[in-house]
């Protein structure tokens, strides 16, 4: 499809405010008269709380009032499952570092952090599970004993083909137990906002989110208020990698406004955010994998135990999402799944870019690299094989829709990264001398792909206005688009304008996008599930077309009128079916779109340290269509520096349900020197017919192959497989000591 | 309290500030310039960095009357006339901005660097900003900006 201003890289919307440092981000609003607030946390990762005394902090002079639970009109949250207390009360129990006791509100941000210190909390404390394995066995300390007589609160079957056969009958079997590690989004800007009661007399927010519609409804329930009396407004997002799904600062803000009548301001410090806000689940897997001599699959059996912390936040849809990924892009025919979602006293686990399915493209991914070693075939050549083309059955017993591009994305990164295709053999690079003689290099590759939109039946959907200005001719001057789609910093306001512009014969200056206020903007759903651009592209297009009917009927009547609106709601569901799992059998069809991945790395090992440095990289991506080719390139930059930080260096520590790991100094995100000296970024674009200008999404699939293919690239180089990672300097020297 | 004095983007100005007092607080919170970012409080990420008398600091660890009488300077600075910095305008042209958080605070490291050595290596740049963490470019296009800056300021004569 040949377009005018989509496929362009045209300057992002906000560039220019944000260069100059006027873009105002949540901590950056005041109000006449405000208050600040500070939390009061949990000291114990599961305790009682006998009795709270907030009397010394309440007479400290400056302080407004100590929120406690009986102040909290109903009493409950949670993005799925309201599971979690808004505020501990006396006599109910504190799961995690993270659940909250007080909300000190006072006159100076100083104060109220003093007079925080100044509530009194008496506990009794309760034994600790701090492993998902443990918390499985009966006689377990229960977490949350209110819901039922275990932590398991959701177990995913799959039972597909025969698959004791498929495994039996193997020539090759592979089997491994990997570790994945709790990780922290680490977005830049720390959690804050301010809550108020605007001139309607709504309960307000401004704060960062990720669906600012959605808070709605939990905020409303927790103040006992029809939805329409509470407003969020989504300014500038300082980052959320799915990390800002769940409210951390929304409720709170809202009930501090709602109880106080004046403005209440409330910013995180960072170890607030790296201490009690959630983190990526950690998996612990049993996989193995059968195949023939020849490298065809023949059957996988997998049980992933999905660690959720203290509260069930999105763990289920983000098991059920990453369990329908547990065979990666490849055609298995026989296949045993069983995934469960595990309450421990850790850190909430919730949404992190790649929603469970980066772990899973680990564990599929290492399992590929592994059984190429096993049967001395090229690890391109052994996935091209097994690899989903249009109209493969998945491991759910679907048919992947058309617009699979998974081979063309493997096959690009394979000949970039130096590979030979010779009669369908792959031959592999010289990778060339080490840089040193105490060094070893390696060369790998991994493939991922990720899903597109709300999956398993869920009514994913959008709704997206549009406005226009004509002049006295009918000639469009300006448009404005209407959403309330949180753009967290990938761009997507500006992917909305480009295909408005497209879509309307516009010039992309010609059009601004609203800003995110749900009293304002219709709701566009989330900024997740890499959903934005197929999902609100498809219903702003359908709006333009609409406007530009309705612009038409204007013009034929002659009424002289200058201002055209028009809003379409786009269902997923009206374009591909999806359907829940089977509950004994796991088939279903799972999601509506895909994008899909391929890596390469480039590594070289120190075997005196251990230490490893990534010197190349690859990353080729199939977005179906790049409405902003370099917005892909960035989204595909810090996805692999994600995917980096995960395979050699992030680990969030715990001891007991006690975080060891405080600080971002005790936290080690790649920083610039850490990168890959050299990193090339393809794009591919095989079209979804169902997608805007046949896009797809490109957020979160540029982080699941990074690690995997880091990891086996340290196998190619020193011989070790690293199977709880990350692979710091201490695990791989550790790991070739034993080997 | 005392009377703190300094000259902040060109312009002097004096307000009250105690020992505790951080200088990222008073540019922010006194002064009203928000595009000095805090973010890790530390001093480990860089994205509250600003120049003082040239050289780059992290301002939310840096105590505010340090800067008595000396030449602070923020991302505001840095247009001349409301135009873009060159080094602004790079950033922009090569889409280096995602969430923008750091991006203030790179773009002051950038200059400090590019001040003292109007042509970096790619290698320098890298040290430059080896100091400011960001979670969303995987630092390519951000280097990639502080070269084209690098070179349109060349083509122009030096750095301003």
């Amino acid at each position: 499809m040949s377009t005018r201003v989509v496929g362009q890289s045209v300057p992002k919307k906000d560039a220019a405010s944000k260069v100059r440092g006027s873009r105002k981000f949540p901590q950056d609003f005041n109000m006449e008269d405000q208050l600040h607030a500070k939390v009061v946390w949990s000291e114990y990762p599961h305790a009682r709380v006998v009795k709270i005394d907030i009397s010394e902090a309440e007479a400290l002079p400056g302080v407004v009032k100590v929120i406690t639970a009986e102040d909290v009109p109903v009493n409950e949250y949670g993005i799925i499952i309201p599971d979690q207390p808004v505020l501990v009360g006396e006599g109910d129990k504190v799961r995690w570092l993270g659940d909250r006791i007080a909300i000190v509100v006072a006159e100076s941000e100083d104060t109220a952090r003093k007079a925080g210190r100044l509530v009194q909390v008496e506990y009794e404390p309760l034994p600790v599970v701090s492993d998902p394995r443990e918390a499985m066995k009966p006689g377990a300390p229960l977490v949350h004993d209110e819901r039922g007589d275990t932590n398991v609160f959701r177990h995913i079957k799959i039972r597909k083909g025969d698959w004791a056969k498929g495994l039996a009958e193997a020539d090759v079997v592979v089997e491994s137990y990997y570790v994945t590690p709790y990780v922290e989004h680490v977005y830049m800007q720390p959690d804050a906002g301010i809550g108020y009661i605007d001139d309607h007399g709504r309960v307000t927010v401004i704060s960062a989110a990720q669906w600012a519609g959605h808070d709605i409804p939990q905020i409303a329930q927790m103040l006992d208020l029809p939805q329409d009396q509470v407003r969020i407004i989504v300014p500038a997002v300082g980052g959320a990698f799915g990390g800002r799904e769940d409210m951390h600062v929304q409720h709170l803000l809202a009930l501090c406004a709602y109880l106080l009548r004046r403005p209440v301001k409330m910013v995180f410090d960072g170890s607030e955010v790296m201490t009690r806000t959630g983190k990526r689940h950690p998996y612990y897997v049993k996989y193995r994998t059968g195949a023939t001599s020849d490298g065809k699959l023949t059957g996988v059996e997998v049980e992933i135990i999905a660690e959720s912390g203290a509260h069930a936040s999105t763990s289920v849809p983000v098991l059920e999402a990453g369990t329908s990924f547990a065979a990666g892009p490849y055609v298995v025919p026989n296949a045993k799944v069983d995934a469960y979602a595990v309450y421990t006293n850790n850190a909430v686990t919730m949404a992190m870019r790649g929603f469970g399915t980066t772990q899973s493209a680990f564990i599929y991914e290492m399992q590929m690299s592994k059984l190429a070693d096993a049967l001395d075939m090229d690890p391109v050549e052994l996935r091209m094989k097994n690899l989903f083309q249009d109209g493969s059955i998945g491991l759910t017993g679907h048919e992947m829709p058309e617009g699979v591009g998974i081979k063309e994305a493997l096959r690009q990164a394979a000949l970039a990264g130096g590979w030979k295709e010779e009669d369908g053999r792959w031959i592999r690079p010289d990778l060339g001398p080490p840089s040193v003689a105490h060094k070893r290099r390696g060369l790998a590759v991994a493939c991922g792909l990720k899903n597109v939109g709300y999956s398993f039946g869920s009514d994913d959907k959008a709704t997206v206005g549009v406005q226009l200005a004509l002049d006295h001719s009918g000639d469009i001057e300006r448009v404005t688009v209407l959403t309330a789609a949180c753009d967290v910093g990938m761009g997507a306001q500006t992917a909305l304008a480009q295909m408005a512009a497209e879509a309307l014969g516009v010039g992309y200056n010609q059009v601004r996008v609203s800003l995110v206020d749900t009293a304002k903007a219709p709701d566009s759903g989330s900024c997740s599930a890499s959903r934005l651009v197929w999902i609100a592209g498809n219903a702003l297009v359908r709006a333009c077309q609409e406007a530009l009917q309705k612009r038409d009927q204007i013009l034929m009547a002659e009424t002289g009128e200058t201002f055209v609106a028009a809003e379409h709601e786009f269902r997923g569901l009206s374009v591909r079916e999806t359907t829940p799992y089977d509950a004994e059998t796991g088939m279903c069809v799972p999601h509506f779109s895909y994008g899909y991945t391929s890596q390469i790395a480039l590594v070289e090992v120190d075997t005196e340290t251990g230490e490893t440095e990534v010197l190349k990289f690859w990353a080729v991506q199939d977005v179906g269509k790049a409405v902003n080719p370099e917005m892909v390139r960035g989204q595909a930059a810090g996805g692999v520096h994600m995917g980096v930080g995960y395979a050699l260096t992030e680990e969030y520590i715990q001891q007991e349900g006690v975080a060891k790991t405080r600080h971002l100094s005790d936290y080690y995100i790649p920083t610039v020197m850490d990168m890959p000296q050299e990193f090339t970024s393809v794009t591919v674009e095989v079209p979804d017919p169902t997608g805007p200008f046949g896009a797809k999404g490109v957020g979160e699939m540029t982080t699941l192959p990074t690690a995997p293919a880091i990891i086996s690239a340290i196998h190619d180089a020193v011989g070790v497989w690293i199977d709880e990672f990350p692979a710091t300097a201490e695990r791989v020297w550790r790991a070739m000591q034993d080997k | 309290m005392p009377t703190l004095s300094m000259i902040v983007n060109g312009k002097e100005v004096s307000v009250e500030a105690g020992a505790g007092d951080l200088l990222a607080d008073v540019l922010r919170d006194e002064l009203g310039l928000i595009g000095t970012k805090v973010s890790c409080g530390e001093g480990e990420c860089g994205a509250c960095t600003v120049l003082v008398d040239g050289l780059s600091v992290t301002s939310c660890i840096y105590p505010a009357l340090k800067a008595q009488g000396r030449e602070v300077t923020t991302i505001e600075g840095l247009p001349q006339d409301g135009q873009l910095h060159p080094i602004q305008q790079a950033f922009v042209d090569v889409t280096a901005p995602q969430c923008g958080y750091c991006i203030p605070g790179m773009i002051m490291s950038a200059k400090a660097l590019l001040d003292e050595n109007p042509r970096p290596t790619r290698e320098k740049i890298k040290e430059g900003i080896s100091g400011n963490l960001c979670r969303c470019t995987g630092y390519y296009q951000i280097v990639e900006a502080i070269e084209l800056a690098a070179e349109r300021m060349a083509e122009k004569g030096g750095a301003r």
